[in-house]
C-alpha cells in the first residue's frame, strides 16, 4: 500500500503510532524529531489542544535515503489516544503501511491498553484490514514507572497470541524509541515488491 | 476497502503535470498539487513567479486530513460528499477539490487570483484529473524491486536509526 511516485522516483510509507491516551505516542515522535539530523527530516506538524493533547494527529516525515534509485521516505503519524476522538483515529489509519502500538505500563492503564487495541482492530476492519495484514510492533512504554506491570501481563491483554514483536521503552529518555521504529520500518520494507 | 495505490507514471504523469500547468496559467494560482488521500504528493507545479512554497509534505498531509474530516462531516449530515473546499485568508487562499475517489487537487493562490477563476478552472481540472486517476488505478505499473532493494534499505535503516 506504499505510495510510489515513479516520476520523482520516490517510495513513501505511512507508519502510524496507535495506543491509549497519554501512552507516549507523541513523545516517541518528538524524540525521533530531536535526534534525526537536519536534511533527513521535514517539519513536525502537531495538531494538539492547548494542554498539548493530540487533537487530530502529529506528523513527521523522514528520509531514509536513496535505495536503488528510489528516494525512500517514511511518514510518521500519531493518532489522538483519547477515547472520544475515535472518528479522527479512524481517518488517520487510512492507507497505513505499518503500526506501532504504544502501550502504557501503568497498572491503571491496563484496561485502556486492551480497549485501544480492540478499537484499532475495529477501525482497521473499516478499511477491510486485519492486524495480521500489516506489520504491527508493540512498544511497552514507561518501563521506568516504579509500579510498571510485567511486560507479559500487558502483552497478554493486547496481543495474547504473541504475534507482534515487543520492545520495552522509556520514550521520555529515548530508550527503545529507535529500536521500535527500526523494526516496524524493516517489516514494512520487507513487504515492498512482495505483495 | 483496502486503500488503492494510485501511481502516476510516464504519459499519465506528464498529462497530470500538463493539467496542473494549464490550471496555474488559467487561474493565476501560485501552486497546484495533485495528492492522494493518504496525504502524499503525486505531482506538483509552481508558477514561475511564485516564491518558495511551504513544505509540500506538511501541506499535503494537512489537506488530506482536512478532506477526510470534511468527508466524515458530510456523511454525518447525510450527504454523500462535500466537494470543493475553499479557505481564504487576508492574502492567501486554498482551494481543494476531489479528483475522483483516490486523489485531491490543491490550488494555493494569493489575493491577485480571482476566486471565480480558481473555482471554475479548479473544478474542470479536478474532473479531468479524476478521469486520469481512474485510468492510473485501472492500470497500475508493476514495481520491479527485488530483494536487493530490501537489503540496501535495511543498511540505510541501520545508518539512520542505529544498530
Amino acid at each position: 500500500m506504499s505510495t510510489i511516485n515513479f516520476a520523482n522516483r520516490e517510495i513513501n510509507f505511512k507508519i502510524v503510532y496507535y495506543g491509549p491516551g497519554l501512552s507516549g505516542k507523541t513523545t516517541n515522535l518528538k524524540w525521533i524529531y530531536s535526534r534525526i539530523p537536519e536534511g533527513r527530516k521535514g517539519e513536525m506538524v502537531s495538531l494538539a489542544t492547548e494542554d498539548e493533547r493530540t487533537l487530530f494527529f502529529d506528523f513527521l516525515p523522514l528520509d531514509l535515503g536513496e535505495v536503488k534509485g528510489f528516494k525512500t521516505r517514511f511518514h510518521l503519524y500519531t493518532v489522538p489516544g483519547q477515547v472520544f476522538y475515535n472518528a479522527s483515529r479512524k481517518l488517520i489509519l487510512r492507507g497505513v503501511d505499518g503500526i506501532v502500538f504504544v502501550a502504557d505500563s501503568a497498572p491503571n492503564r491496563l484496561r485502556a491498553n486492551a480497549e485501544s487495541m480492540r478499537n484499532m482492530r475495529e477501525n482497521l476492519a473499516e478499511y477491510g484490514l486485519k492486524v495480521e495484514d500489516i506489520p504491527v510492533v508493540l512498544q511497552v512504554n514507561k518501563r521506568d514507572l516504579p509500579d510498571a506491570l510485567p511486560v507479559e501481563m500487558i502483552q497478554a491483554v493486547v496481543d495474547p497470541e504473541g504475534r507482534f514483536p515487543v520492545f520495552e521503552a522509556v520514550a521520555t529518555e529515548g530508550k527503545g524509541v529507535f529500536e521500535t521504529l527500526k523494526e516496524v520500518s524493516r517489516q514494512v520494507l520487507a513487504r515492498v515488491g512482495s505483495t | 476497502m483496502v486503500e488503492p495505490t494510485l501511481v502516476l507514471y510516464g504519459a499519465l504523469y506528464q498529462r497530470a503535470m500538463d493539467i496542473l500547468q494549464d490550471t496555474l496559467q488559467e487561474t493565476g494560482a501560485r501552486y497546484a498539487l495533485l495528492i492522494d488521500r493518504k496525504g502524499f504528493v503525486l505531482a506538483h507545479k509552481e508558477a514561475l513567479w511564485a516564491p518558495k512554497p511551504p513544505p509540500l509534505d506538511s501541506l499535503a498531509t494537512l489537506v488530506a486530513g482536512n478532506a477526510a474530516a470534511t468527508q466524515a462531516l458530510a456523511k454525518l449530515l447525510g450527504e454523500a460528499r462535500f466537494q470543493e473546499v475553499v479557505h481564504q485568508g487576508e492574502h492567501m487562499g486554498l482551494y481543494v477539490d476531489e479528483a475522483g475517489e483516490a486523489a485531491l487537487l490543491v490550488l494555493v493562490f494569493d489575493e491577485n487570483a480571482p476566486l471565480g477563476k480558481i473555482k471554475l478552472h479548479g473544478k474542470r481540472a479536478a474532473e479531468t484529473l479524476a478521469r486520469l486517476a481512474e485510468e492510473a488505478l485501472a492500470n497500475p505499473p508493476k514495481l520491479n524491486l527485488d530483494t536487493q532493494y530490501r537489503e540496501e534499505a535495511k543498511a540505510l535503516l541501520d545508518e539512520l536509526f542505529g544498530n
